[in-house]
Order: structure tokens, then C-alpha cells, then sequence
């Protein structure tokens, strides 16, 4: 344990530094006009997430922690990036994904929803004392970055990559306010996602052969 | 415990076995006879419940109460008469349709079991992580089932539903992780603060605050899935655009199963924090619910379409009188879950019949039912006056019933608005009705299905009239322990 985490590294700024990735990933997956930019932005985010849950496993010296981490690693960072990559390749490669907002308002916007996440999660759990405590105005933050992106970009596997998102995000606040769920639920949590983004890509690749493109501004055929 | 496995493992078996038989004709069989063998041991659930109460089984991960008992019913009595009109209607389709997906043989009645059984586990869970992932299940095989047939209008639907009840979901997700949090303090046990049953008897040392913030997630994840107002814009689409009998099976049956998972929470919710908090958001979403239903309902062309709008009402209905909170109130809302489901799975199936036969989805381009096709007209008829709540079906009563309750309580507001949105979309389904039941058939309307298809339809209309009528006293005792379950 003491090779993989030297003393005199302080362990509350690993966290600290880790979460900083982690909200500054979603945030630069929020300016990116280029679809695998943004993925790859993504992948930044589940990697900073599951060093994250490795060093709660490593301070806790609990093993299901450890084996969530892992497979938090495995899926979050390996296998659906992958699977993003593939449908993005297959859609004529690195489209541009043409937000509804130019980038600098975007950002704007995203700047404020950060404060707001952090001045009102303050507020409401107050200054925290565990060496997770930088991470839940992070989660919520970031919960809210995922948010606009999904809202904000035409391109529909733009919107996955915004849902793929708010999911890190929620585990992100799992681990930090009770240290993971139990090992069995976040696995049962993992194969739906993964599940589910395989079936959002499946529909991607529909929604493309139907309409020849997959702006989705141009789904409006059901109304009223 | 004897009853629950089984009725568990019954649909995800019979999935499996349809995977592997195939083309087999036995593929259809096997769905019927998973479907009639969950509804058996449903019951038989019911009877174990009404003699020997709730219990937990599985070390905790499942447990069985009234509310479980009912929902349980629900889903298979409905899942049965949807399965049985599928194995008539969804061969004709494949003959008939072009834009009819061709999957792989097996495959549709493997995603039907599937659906089922995730929505059993997720009502029987006693542990609300794995509550989660049985209605995250549930979405993703009725996601595929909404976007069967390969045109640009069912793409459409199922891409809305999948990423609106994923964000849902995740919304869900995050309510699960504040009220596991709110009592890791109390439970040092593994998993053991995620157990509904240690929840509720502990939900007075629960700090009110997180429980308040997950009622809230829980009620914009789950009534999201239920199609509560603001959250019920994918509702729509996806109805209209699943085929006749997923559309059925998801208007009553995920309905009963995400607003069951809605009532955990608020039973929690309410343990806490008092009723009259968690009572009040109720009354608000469904009183906004019902409002918002009604003028879609009155200027609808389509009749899928309409159902749909008819499902959001009946949804905020029932949402609304659990919100009343008083006893009389909570049993009508319960009592109209359970009897509109007949009324709305009706309804449904006979969109594949009338439409499919007019070749059309518009109301007015069937008028003259009763005369086209008697058979059809009666229980187009009847499906009627199901959903508008005239006597003798069982929707006039549990309305009657939500009503009263409703003025007896301190929400008499909201019940006044109800009372006002069940009268318009009274006059407005009436409307609908007598155009497409009286006047001159269109010529060449034919019943394009064979007349089996009509027995699966006078069982659900027999129920729906039947439970008008008389009341059985085990359906009273059921639903008064389901009652208790959600407000004691």
C-alpha cells in the first residue's frame, strides 16, 4: 500500500487534484466543436474518477472498493469511449459537432452553473469533513456541465457523450458521500450503462440511416 | 418466499427458451405459457399475502407486501391478454408491413419476457440499488421494443425515450445515493441502509433534509418514467410508435411498476418528514398532470396519440389522490391503478385491430364502429367508458372514491381542478367516441385479425366491468394492505 501511495504525498490533495481533473475534463468536453475530442474528454473524466475511487479503496483498505474502481476503470474509461469512438468513426468521422451556442457563451454559462453547484451544495452540506470533501460540489457541478451539453448540441451522439457525463458525475457523488454503493448494485449500475450505451448508439446509427444525418433538430416529425 | 422466486424466474426463463427455440412454433407457446404461469403464481402471492402479511426473502434483497402484491398482479393479468393478442397480431404484421423490423425470430417474445420480468424484480426489490436496476432494465428492453418497426417516426420515439428516461434514471440514481447516505450513519452493515423495510422503521432518525432532496430526484427520475407533467413529452411518441401490444404493456404495466417505485419514496418521505410535505408535491404534479392532458386530449387526431394523453391523465390521477392523503383517497387512487389498467391495455389492442383495418391511425378515419363491426364497436364501447369513468366500469367508482376522499382532505383546491379536467375530458373523450362509433362505416372495413384476437379483449372488458359492479372482498383486503403500505 505504502509503494502505491507514498507518505508524503497528502491524500486529501490527490482527491482535491483529482477532482479538479475531473470537473476540468467535463468542462473542456464542453468546448470541443470536435466530436472525438470530446470523447476523448470523457475518457479524461472516467479515468480521473476511477483514480479517485482507487485511492478511497487504498484509505479505506476495502476491497469491494477496490474491485469498483477497477471495474469502474475497465467500463467508464476502456469500453465505452470505444464504443463512442466506433459509432463516431462509422458516422464519417470526426464531424463537427455544431453547438446551439458559440463556444465563449457556452463557457460563460458553464462558469456560472459551477458557481452556482458550489456556493448551493456548500450551503447545503455544509464545509464537509472527510478527504472527499472538494469532490460533492465537483459531482454537482459537473452533474449540471453534462447537463448543457446534452441541451446544447444538435449532434446526437454529442448528447450521449453529455449523458455519459452526468452518469460519471452521480458516481462521482456515490463514492464521495458513502464511499460506493455495494459491490453487487454498482455492478448490476455498470452493465446498464454499458447496455444503454450500446442501445443509444444502436439508434444513432438509425437515426442516421433514416434521416441521413443525425442533427437531432431535425426529429420533429411527432408533434401535438 | 415459496411463490416469489418462481414468479421471478418465470419470464427471464421463458425469454431464454425463446432465444433458443427460434423459429420453432413453439416460440409462441412458450411466451403464452410464461406469461400465464407468472400470472398463477401472482396470485398465488396475492392469497399468501392477504393470510400471512409481508415478509422479506433472499437475505433482504426481495420482500413482498400489499403494494408489491398488487403491482405484481397488475403486470402479469395485464401482460397475459397483451401477450396473447401479440402471438395474433404480430405475425399478421410481418406478413403485411413493410417497415416491420424482420428481427431475428424469437427475439420480440425474448424482449416481451425480458420486459416482464424486469419489471416483477424491480416491484419485488427490497433493496432500492437493485430497485434501480430493474427499471433501468425495463427502459432499455422497452426502448428496443418501442423502435421495432424501421421508419423514421419509431427511430424518433425511441431515441426521445431513451435519452429523456436516462437522464430520468440517473436522477433516480442519484435520489437512491442521498437516501443510502442520509442512513449510512445508522447502518454499519453492508448494504443494509439501501433496504427499503430498514428505511421506513428507521425513517425518523433520518436527517430530513437529504430525504427531502431524494424524494425530489425521485419524483423527476421515477415520475419521469410514469409520465408525469413536465417530464411526460417523450409519452407521446413512444406510445404511439411501439407496436399495439408493447404499447399496451407500457401504459399500465411500467406505469404501475415506476409509480410503485415512486410510492417507496414517498412512504419513506413520508415516515420522515410527515405526510402532509411529500402529499403536497404529489397533489401538484398530478393535479398539473391531469390539467396538462386535457387540451391535447381535446384537439387529438390520433387515437394512439389520445390514449397516450389519456395515460398521462389517468397517471396524474392517480398520483393526485395518493396525494389527498386521506384513507379513502389513497385506496380510490390504488383502486384506479388497478382498473384503468384493464380500461387502457383495452383500449390499446383495439388500436391494432380498428387501426390496422382502416389502415389508418385517425379517429376520423374510422367513424361508424358499430355498424362496421359489432363486435369491435362493443368493445370499443366499452373501452370508453372505462376511460371516461361512466358507471358500470370499475374507473367510475375508484374516481368516485379518489374524489370524495379528495374533498374530505385539506386539498380541497386540487380536488376541485380535478373534478373540473375529469369533466372536459369527459365532454372531449364523448366527442371522440360518438364519431368513431355511430355514423356511416367507411366502405371496406374488415377485421384484418382472426377473431381470436377478440377473446383476449372481452377478458380485459369482463374485469373492467366486472370490478364496477362488485368488488371481491380479497381485491378490497389487497388493496387496503397496499394502502397501508403507502401511508399507514
Amino acid at each position: 500500500m505504502n509503494l502505491l501511495f507514498p507518505d508524503w504525498l497528502p491524500r486529501s490533495n490527490t482527491v482535491n487534484l483529482l477532482a479538479g481533473a475531473f470537473l476540468l475534463s467535463a468542462l473542456y468536453a464542453a468546448a470541443q466543436r470536435r466530436l472525438l475530442a470530446a470523447i476523448t474528454a470523457y475518457q479524461w473524466n472516467s479515468v480521473a474518477l476511477g483514480l479517485i475511487a482507487a485511492v478511497v479503496a487504498v484509505v479505506t483498505g476495502a476491497r469491494h472498493i477496490a474491485l469498483a474502481a477497477l471495474l469502474v476503470f475497465a467500463i467508464k474509461a476502456v469500453v465505452i469511449p470505444a464504443v463512442l469512438r466506433r459509432q463516431a468513426m462509422r458516422g464519417g468521422g470526426d464531424t463537427v459537432a455544431e453547438p446551439f451556442m458559440g463556444v465563449p457563451a457556452g463557457m460563460l454559462a458553464c462558469g456560472g452553473l459551477v458557481v452556482l453547484a458550489f456556493s448551493q451544495t456548500r450551503a447545503l452540506f455544509g464545509a464537509g469533513s472527510s478527504i472527499l470533501a472538494s469532490c460533492l460540489p465537483v459531482s454537482v457541478a459537473t452533474t449540471l456541465v453534462g447537463l448543457f451539453i446534452m441541451v446544447s448540441r444538435r449532434r446526437a451522439l454529442m448528447q450521449v457523450v453529455g449523458l455519459v457525463i452526468v452518469e460519471n458525475a452521480i458516481f462521482l457523488a456515490a463514492v464521495s458521500l458513502t464511499y460506493g454503493m455495494p459491490l453487487v448494485v454498482e455492478m448490476g449500475v455498470l452493465l446498464d450503462l454499458l447496455v444503454g450505451v450500446a442501445l443509444l448508439g444502436l439508434f444513432v446509427g438509425r437515426i442516421e440511416e433514416t434521416l441521413g444525418d443525425t442533427d437531432t433538430t431535425r426529429l420533429t416529425s411527432l408533434k401535438g | 418466499m415459496a411463490w416469489l422466486l418462481p414468479l421471478l424466474l418465470v419470464a427471464p426463463l421463458g425469454g431464454a427458451a425463446c432465444l433458443a427455440l427460434g423459429r420453432s412454433r413453439w416460440t409462441p407457446r412458450v411466451l403464452l405459457a410464461s406469461c400465464a404461469a407468472a400470472l398463477a403464481l401472482a396470485l398465488a402471492l396475492v392469497a399468501r399475502t392477504l393470510t400471512g402479511g409481508a415478509f422479506t426473502a433472499a437475505g433482504g434483497w426481495l420482500h413482498v407486501d400489499g403494494l408489491v402484491a398488487m403491482v405484481a398482479i397488475i403486470v402479469t393479468a395485464i401482460a397475459l391478454p397483451c401477450a396473447w393478442y401479440g402471438s395474433l397480431y404480430m405475425p399478421f404484421v410481418a406478413e403485411r408491413d413493410h417497415t416491420d423490423a424482420r428481427w431475428a425470430p424469437g427475439r420480440y417474445e425474448a424482449l416481451l419476457l425480458g420486459l416482464l420480468g424486469c419489471m416483477l424484480v424491480a416491484t419485488a426489490a427490497n433493496n432500492l440499488g437493485l430497485m434501480w436496476i430493474a427499471i433501468e432494465g425495463a427502459t432499455l428492453a422497452s426502448a428496443l421494443l418501442v423502435g421495432y418497426y424501421r421508419r423514421p417516426g419509431a427511430v424518433e420515439a425511441a431515441w426521445k425515450y431513451l435519452v429523456l428516461c436516462s437522464v430520468g434514471i440517473s436522477l433516480a440514481l442519484l435520489a437512491t445515493v442521498l437516501l443510502y447516505y442520509s442512513a449510512g450513519r445508522l447502518f454499519g452493515e453492508e448494504g443494509a441502509a439501501l433496504q427499503w423495510t430498514h428505511l421506513r422503521d428507521a425513517a425518523q432518525q433520518l436527517d430530513p433534509r437529504f430525504v427531502k432532496l431524494a424524494f425530489l430526484f425521485a419524483l423527476a427520475g421515477y415520475g419521469a418514467k410514469a409520465g408525469l407533467a413536465p417530464m411526460h413529452s417523450w409519452l407521446p411518441d413512444a406510445y404511439s410508435q411501439a407496436p399495439t401490444p408493447v404499447a399496451a404493456l407500457m401504459s399500465t404495466a411500467l406505469l404501475a411498476t415506476s409509480l410503485s417505485a415512486l410510492l417507496r419514496f414517498f412512504a419513506i418521505t413520508a415516515a420522515c418528514t410527515g405526510p402532509a410535505w411529500p402529499c403536497g408535491l404529489f397533489a401538484l404534479f398530478g393535479a398539473l398532470s391531469m390539467v396538462m392532458a386535457v387540451p391535447f386530449l381535446l384537439v387529438q387526431g390520433e387515437y394512439k396519440r389520445l390514449l397516450a394523453y389519456s395515460s398521462i391523465e389517468h397517471a396524474g390521477l392517480v398520483t393526485l389522490a395518493i396525494g389527498f392523503g386521506t384513507p379513502l383517497a389513497v385506496f380510490g387512487g390504488l383502486f384506479h391503478l388497478l382498473v384503468q389498467s384493464f380500461a387502457k391495455a383495452l383500449a390499446f389492442l383495439l388500436a391494432g385491430s380498428i387501426g390496422r383495418g382502416a389502415h389508418s391511425r385517425r379517429m376520423d378515419h374510422f367513424p361508424g364502429m358499430l355498424e362496421a363491426s359489432p363486435a369491435l364497436g362493443t368493445l370499443l364501447a366499452v373501452a370508453g367508458i372505462g376511460l371516461v369513468g361512466l358507471p358500470p366500469a370499475g374507473t367510475f367508482v375508484s374516481e368516485w372514491l379518489a374524489l370524495a376522499g379528495g374533498f374530505a382532505s385539506s386539498q380541497g383546491v386540487a380536488a376541485r381542478i380535478a373534478l373540473a379536467a375529469l369533466v372536459v375530458v369527459f365532454l372531449g373523450l364523448t366527442f371522440h367516441w360518438s364519431r368513431m362509433l355511430l355514423g356511416r362505416p367507411r366502405e371496406g372495413f374488415a377485421d384484418p385479425l382472426p377473431a381470436g384476437s377478440h377473446a383476449p379483449m372481452w377478458a380485459l372488458a369482463a374485469v373492467l366491468l366486472v370490478l364496477g359492479v362488485y368488488l371481491p372482498a380479497p381485491v378490497r383486503a389487497l388493496i387496503e394492505q397496499a394502502a397501508q403500505v403507502v401511508l399507514p
